[in-house]
């Protein structure tokens, strides 16, 4: 026992001192403290690798401030406990920028130890209010964008372009992003002139059955013009089905989660299906540099993005990147100022602002995918008209 | 350790019975020692993890401090009663949400958590107290749980036990603006110095030894071991295992708080079957009517996980470096438990305890 402590001690002795060597001057730390393993992963590792190929083009492009980024990992292995030690790990390793796990409940507790260190965090692609200061603090940020946007771009769309006025809204219960689709769709409904909810359900992601929600809608006098589909994998797919099974033709309009043709086989033919995204997938986004970033995704892990998560991870660096050459520093307060500066800030996936009260983004530039005959494809693009207020948000 | 002897508890009832009057604390001399070496134990493994001062390691080295609390709050009931229970992670959960209730800021609780009671939103307590009140509140709501179970006994008690936590996570997963429901509750003082977790690991050492030595303590074992005739010489079984259920309650509770505390972050899936069950194989491989097997699994187990971790991340040898496949350390960690249990059935210390002298022979 003690012979083995002793041994721990010595490894971690000669780990650590080696560490101050890392983070020495002429380099600049990014921390990835995501999951490497466990389910977490399938949503970390795109975006990861997305966030890698901004970073090799800074270090090809001569690095950032003039020095090289780096890049340290540590996995959280989808453990909560894990992954504040995965976070104390990079902080320790010198981290001068802590990226945290997609999703908020995963990636809070690194992004937690961050702030205690007074460090930058970025969660990749957690798309809840609580990803940023209201969560977690003033130093952390969210590369995506609010889960609210997704329903209110799709409200205020189907509104505009569908011309659909009688919504019927189907909540997941499940989560918290799915929770956040509705909430947005429920501000928007409102403003919209003449539009009207003409009914409302929820059901569980793990129900295996919507047969009671579904004898509902039919029950209506009218099919309604759109059903807003609050909901993620895996319910969703069975959920898809079981509407469309049951004879119920009416759009249907969903968050980001839905993104990817990966599931669409276990609905053949789909049509009348809209995500929003910030970029396509597919190879036909009208912005020919989203392609170019397919390729070069498609060259570094031998495939295309699976869904539209990945693009988080580019943005991410991006807008990062951006402020600290700024702020000449990579100094945490400096360089958060330096981002809340950033009013629709270019990027490749749309404009990205933040703000003081917001480090999220509470309106931007979606794509409209439509899946038609089980075939999905860019059919327009659509910003809201006025950005997500934070009453909103935190309700 | 290695000079340390271990001695056999079952001898020491039957010593009991044998003197008739023993002088009042004699017991409490003989057994001292085991508290008092696991304890010692505990604070070398404090005072190493502060001088490496590896930030990671010092928060490995709390989460092993905070499972030395729960497991040895299960053995307080099931090492003594002989009861298996899968329930007393409700009592974690119970007191990690109490302890969010009364340290979360009250301008974010407001908004986060407002069906509280009125003085609870207004309340904003230093993290030790929550944490003492917490674990009372475990502690009462065992009570009142026990009341009810520990009428059942072998199968049916476990069973009872395990609805007691599925009961407790449909509640907390579902009341919305009580516990949040599924979303994490934030904004929990995180306390990343080892002292204070120490501290309640000794503290939750020496009440499991104040425990298993006091009349009731004694009783239980006995009942354990044989249960008619413990009741035929006027042992209130139900009684004596609701004592030790509430204690135990209590003790689940306080590391349910540090648990909160060392994280920062609760949420009701945290406090189920996972942590039902490595704290439980921790139990059983260290020895279930142990307490010593109780803390000694717990950090040998963490000891074997952090090194097969390391062995993931990789270990330079030279000028390459040596790692073992990713996920290969929970298939390893199950494999040395199968191997450990098949050479000591009875967990790595049985029914014994650590002490420094043999048994006197009177």
């Amino acid at each position: 026992m003690a012979y083995k402590t002793r041994l721990l001690a010595t490894a971690l002795i000669a780990v650590s001192s080696a560490f101050p060597a890392l983070a020495d001057d002429d380099k600049i730390i990014v921390g990835f403290a995501t999951a490497e393993s466990g389910f977490m992963e399938a949503y970390d590792k795109p975006a990861q690798d997305a966030a890698m190929i901004r970073i090799d083009e800074i270090n090809a492009a001569g690095g950032l401030l003039g020095k090289q980024i780096e890049v340290i990992k540590a996995d959280t292995k989808t453990d909560r406990a894990e992954g504040a030690k995965a976070g104390l790990t990079v902080i320790d390793g010198g981290a001068d920028l802590v990226v945290v796990s997609c999703d908020y409940d995963f990636g809070s507790p690194a992004a937690l130890a961050a702030e205690d260190a007074g460090k930058i965090s970025f969660f990749l692609c957690a798309e809840s209010v609580k990803a940023g200061i209201q969560g977690v603090g003033p130093h952390s940020f969210s590369a995506s964008v609010l889960a609210a946007v997704q329903g209110a771009t799709m409200a205020e769309w189907a509104y505009n372009k569908k011309g659909a006025r009688n919504f019927y809204r189907l909540l997941d219960t499940w989560t918290e992003y799915n929770k956040g689709i509705c909430d947005g769709f429920d501000w928007m409904l409102p403003k919209l002139k003449d539009a009207k909810l003409v009914g409302q359900d929820t059901f569980k992601n793990e129900d295996a059955s919507i047969a009671a929600q579904i004898s509902r809608i039919k029950a209506l006098p009218q099919e309604p013009d759109a059903i807003m589909l609050c909901t993620m994998m895996p319910g969703a797919v069975s959920a898809v089905k079981q509407i469309r099974a049951a004879g119920i033709n009416a759009p249907i309009l969903n968050g980001s989660s839905m993104d990817g043709s990966y599931w669409l086989s276990a609905v053949p033919d789909l049509t009348n299906f809209y995500v929003p995204v910030q970029g396509s997938i597919y190879g036909d986004d009208p912005n020919p540099d989203v392609s170019k970033f397919n390729a070069a995704y498609k060259a570094k892990t031998g495939s295309d993005p699976s869904s539209q998560y990945a693009y988080p991870g580019y943005v991410m660096i991006d807008v990062w990147a951006k402020a600290v050459e700024r702020a000449g520093t990579t100094d945490a307060d400096a360089v958060v100022a330096e981002l809340e500066k950033m009013k629709n800030e270019p990027t490749i996936f749309g404009p990205r602002t933040f703000s003081a009260e917001l480090h999220h983004q509470n309106t931007t530039k979606y794509e409209i995918i439509e899946v038609k005959d089980g075939k999905p494809g860019v059919v327009d693009s659509w910003t809201i008209s006025e950005p997500v207020p934070l009453e909103a948000l935190l309700k | 350790m290695s000079n340390a002897t271990t001695v056999d508890t079952h001898a020491l009832d039957s010593d009991k019975i044998a003197v008739r009057q023993p002088s009042r604390f004699s017991l409490a001399g003989r057994t001292i020692w085991t508290p008092l070496l696991l304890s010692l134990l505990l604070v070398a493994i404090a005072v190493i993890t502060f001088m490496i001062g590896s930030r990671p390691f010092n928060q490995t080295v709390i989460d092993v401090f905070v499972r030395v609390i729960l497991v040895v709050g299960l053995y307080v009931f099931i090492g003594n009663s002989g009861v298996m229970s899968f329930g007393h992670i409700a009592f974690t959960c119970l007191g990690a949400y109490a302890a969010a209730w009364l340290t979360i800021n009250p301008a974010m609780k407001k908004i986060s958590l407002p069906g509280l009671p009125e003085w609870l939103l207004a309340t904003k307590l230093p993290y030790w107290q929550a944490a003492v009140l917490a674990s009372l509140f475990a502690g009462v709501m065992a009570l009142i749980f026990g009341r009810v179970l520990m009428r059942l006994s072998g199968i049916a008690a476990s069973i009872a036990t395990f609805a007691v936590l599925a009961m407790i996570n449909a509640i907390y997963s579902n009341w919305e603006s009580v516990t949040g429901a599924t979303s994490s509750v934030v904004g929990i003082p995180i306390v990343r110095t080892i002292w204070p977790y120490m501290i309640a690991a000794v503290v939750a050492v020496f009440i499991a030894w104040a425990h298993a030595i006091s009349r009731s303590g004694l009783a239980l074992r006995a009942a354990r071991d044989e249960p008619t005739a413990a009741a035929a010489s006027g042992v209130d079984i139900p009684r004596e295992r609701l004592v030790a259920f509430a204690v135990s309650g209590a003790i689940m509770g306080l590391g349910g708080a540090l648990m909160a505390h060392s994280v920062g972050v609760v949420t009701p899936d945290t406090f189920y079957l996972g942590l039902t069950f490595t704290t439980l194989s921790m139990l059983v491989v260290g020895g279930m009517g142990s307490l010593s097997g109780g803390v000694i699994g717990v950090v040998l187990l963490s000891a074997l996980i952090q090194a097969l971790r390391w062995l993931e991340a990789g270990v330079p040898i030279g000028d390459s470096t040596f790692a073992i496949p990713k996920g290969l350390q929970e298939i390893a960690l199950g494999i040395i438990m199968i191997v450990i249990l098949a050479l000591r059935p009875t967990g790595l210390m049985g029914n014994r305890e650590v002490t420094l002298f043999r048994k006197k022979t009177k």
